[in-house]
């Protein structure tokens, strides 16, 4: 690991790049923000371009440097030196290591071991760092925010800051005893995280350009030639991968629909409010549409269902797992 | 947001988001009447407005409208009334302003407006970043600069009241969208007392009834011509007045803008890069590493600071320049930037090729630089096609005109 002079040292010709995984609402944005807000030098922070929805995979970047010209660099983050994940439901749904600089560190927040988690992410050149963000802030804040602890672990491996750095920042940002409770919970983290330096690893070198070239061309999808009318998207999906099937909504939201179907009158007013075509419904040899259930992979618990059913055939339940905490700030 | 709810009495280092930093230095010019219409990227904008306005920290009319061919109109009579008016658009907003833009020119109203630059919808829709205000309406007599990053975007929205209400002509500041809207960066606020004193609400015609008037009534054919050369002629100072308020800046805030900023031009290759907004960020990052090329950055699009490129090409004797511009012209001529670096340098005969990128929201990087910089070797005259896009795939597994 590096000491804080060595880093700062090399900061003076070079960037550190952090990327930050988490979900809509649980504050990933923040986390970056902090991070620029702390630093003594020059940082940007950029979300992932495009719409975050609550619960959604959020990505943010961070570029920080004592060197001007190069935080003035716009491009998004493509070799991280330091992953950090919020939320440990995404490791299933996202390649959370993807482009992280040999060497470089995944800090995580879980309770998984590890070992184990080398295994799930399949690299061996990476050190990685776990903490469990969860506990603690249950424990301190009273709620599932882990924004700001990741920062205190971080912090362990890439003393990029102090942590009275982190303190001064979060203090400007948050009021009076949340201010107090999120420091607290920093200085947790940074004595609880667990480090594992991986033997093989390299030794991180940030003068190393490790962004694959042309990576932002997304090279595999169809150029220009192989488009048909350009703006015109027939629904062939040999061609490009399109429709909602893509898009994992189910894992966004914080609550379990439960279906009663012994109380569901087959009323459909559900099925046409759901804005996911999670309603599932079969013709029945009655020649009718039935309700049959509902689609937990695309279900993102917006509520709409349950609060339009005239019967009250759908509950809510908490979700149970890593999920769960896609709880709005 | 919420620093700009009290008072700024001193420089203060702050981290924000380039439409909040947009939001705060517009109401720290004291606006009285903010109109615009809701549109991604440029929303926070006007949701940071809505905010100091809602907190009593600035005293003006907020308005909401139903579209931005209203926001247009409205904040047009609010100017023309005596009130200092802000409004704010992007891509489609902005087309649907069209039917009211040219009068605030004609009236000669220093109304201001922020564009945080994204792509017009086609073939598809995409909400990203691309360089709208180059490819419509830049014709029309708006005066028009440019922001590489949060802290000019910033200094941009004090810049154009002040630019605005020298020049009576209307004013449009640009950042990129998402890119620099949405990006944090650090920055430092300048003090209330200062931006008020750099934006005094001076006298100017208004519409008043101790003065009664037409105001855009209709002419036959033996006036209007008239009125036209009579804007040419009022926009000939204009670019001195830019200079002007940007000195003026200076000796206020110490931070120096000009209407072109330029990079390592006295370098071996003779050769320079020349662009505007944020991918200029790009550049200098990807230039610390490559020493023999240069970059000119314009700040002032609209007028077209003519005169100062080709001094600034003469003196450095720049043989050749890399156009890197977001936005296309899909019928064969140049592409809009380049058309106009092409029309301002044509007595020079610079060899010049322009590179489409960045369409959309694709990240410009440093790719791009290095692969513009070596096909740029290979050029040494006006021959051939003079525009590509750069960065798109020809097929699945093929960039267009990149070797791999
Ligand atoms: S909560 Fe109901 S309406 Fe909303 S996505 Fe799920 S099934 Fe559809
Ligand atoms: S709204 Fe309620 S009753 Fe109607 S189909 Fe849906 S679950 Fe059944």
């Amino acid at each position: 690991m590096l000491t804080k002079e060595e880093l700062q040292n090399t900061l003076k010709d070079n960037c550190i790049n952090l990327r930050f995984h988490a979900r809509g609402g649980q504050g990933g944005v923040t986390a970056s923000n902090l991070c620029v807000e702390a630093f003594h030098g020059f940082g940007v922070c950029q979300p992932k371009f495009g719409a975050e929805r609550m619960g959604s995979p959020t990505e943010s970047y961070v570029r920080l440097s004592l060197n001007d010209d190069l935080v003035r660099n716009n491009e998004q983050v493509y070799a991280p030196h330091v992953v950090s994940v919020l939320d440990p439901s995404l490791l299933g749904e996202i390649d959370v290591a993807a482009g992280l600089a040999p060497g470089g560190w995944l800090i995580v927040n879980t309770t998984i071991d590890q070992v184990s988690l080398q295994e799930v992410i399949g690299r061996n050149d990476i050190n990685i760092a776990t903490i469990d963000a969860l506990n603690i802030a249950m424990e301190i804040l009273g709620r599932n925010i882990t924004n700001t602890i990741i920062l205190g672990a971080i912090l362990r491996v890439m003393p990029m800051f102090t942590v009275d750095a982190l303190k001064d920042a979060v203090m400007a940002r948050f009021k009076g005893s949340l201010a107090g409770k999120n420091i607290e919970a920093i200085k947790r983290a940074y004595d609880d995280t667990c480090i594992y330096e991986t033997l093989d690893a390299p030794k991180l070198d940030f003068s190393k350009d490790t962004k694959i070239p042309w990576q932002q061309i997304s090279l595999g999808l169809p150029g220009y030639k192989e488009l048909d009318k350009a703006g015109v998207w027939y629904c062939d999906e040999t061609v490009i991968e399109m429709g909602s099937k893509l898009v994992n909504t189910g894992s966004w939201g914080e609550w379990d629909m439960i279906w009663d179907k012994e109380t569901c009158t087959d009323c459909a007013q559900c099925w046409f409010i759901c804005p996911d075509f999670a309603i599932l419904r079969e013709k029945n040899d009655d020649g009718l549409w039935h309700m049959v259930g509902i689609d937990q992979g695309h279900c993102k618990s917006c509520q709409n269902c349950l609060e339009t059913c005239p019967v009250k055939a759908i509950t809510k339940q908490l979700k149970q797992g890593p999920a769960s905490c896609a709880a709005p700030q | 947001m919420k620093i700009f709810f009290k008072e700024i009495k001193e420089p203060i280092e702050t981290a924000m988001i380039g439409n909040y930093a947009v939001a705060g230095g517009i109401t720290q010019t004291d606006p009285d009447v903010i109109c615009a219409f809701p549109i991604t990227p440029q929303t926070q904008s006007v949701e940071g407005l809505s905010d100091v306005v809602n907190q009593g920290r600035l005293i003006a009319a907020f308005v909401n409208v139903e579209s931005e061919l209203a926001a247009i109109s409205y904040a047009t009579a609010a100017c023309a009334s005596g009130a200092r008016t802000f409004t704010a658009t992007a891509s489609q907003g902005y087309l649907l302003m069209t039917e009211g833009l040219p009068m605030p020119v004609g009236w000669r109203l220093p109304l201001t407006m922020l564009i945080s630059a994204r792509a017009f919808n086609a073939p598809n829709l995409s909400i990203w970043n691309q360089w709208e205000y180059t490819q419509v309406n830049a014709e029309l007599g708006w005066n028009i600069f440019v922001s590489e990053n949060v802290q000019e975007t910033y200094d941009a929205a004090i810049l154009s009241t002040m630019i605005a209400e020298d020049t009576l002509f209307p004013t449009i500041f640009v950042h990129d969208g998402f890119i620099i809207s949405h990006s944090v960066q650090k920055l430092t606020l300048i003090p209330d007392e200062t931006v008020l004193r750099m934006t005094p609400k001076k006298p100017r015609h208004i519409i008043d009834t101790a003065k009664p008037g037409t105001w855009g009534g209709i002419v036959t054919p033996n006036y209007f011509m008239e009125g036209r050369a009579n804007l040419e002629n009022a926009k000939k100072p204009v670019l001195g007045q830019m200079q002007a308020a940007f000195d003026r800046f200076k000796s206020e805030t110490g931070r120096q803008y000009n209407l072109i900023e330029t990079y390592n031009l006295d370098n071996s290759s003779k050769t320079a890069f020349c662009t505007m907004g944020s991918m200029s960020g790009n550049i200098i990052s990807w230039m610390t590493k490559n020493k023999d090329v240069g970059l000119i950055k314009l700040r002032a699009y609209r007028p077209f600071p003519v005169e100062e490129l080709r001094k600034i090409v003469e003196e450095h004797n720049i043989e050749k320049l890399i156009l890197l511009e977001k936005s296309d012209a899909l019928n064969g001529l140049l592409p809009p930037f380049a058309m106009s670096i092409a029309s301002a340098l044509y007595p020079l005969g610079t060899i010049f090729r322009s590179f489409i990128v960045g369409l959309g929201g694709r990240d410009v990087t440093r790719e791009e630089f290095t692969v513009t910089k070596k096909k740029m070797e290979l050029v040494n005259d006006m021959k051939g096609p003079l525009y590509s896009y750069l960065g798109v795939r020809e097929t699945k597994q093929k960039i267009e005109g990149v070797d791999q």
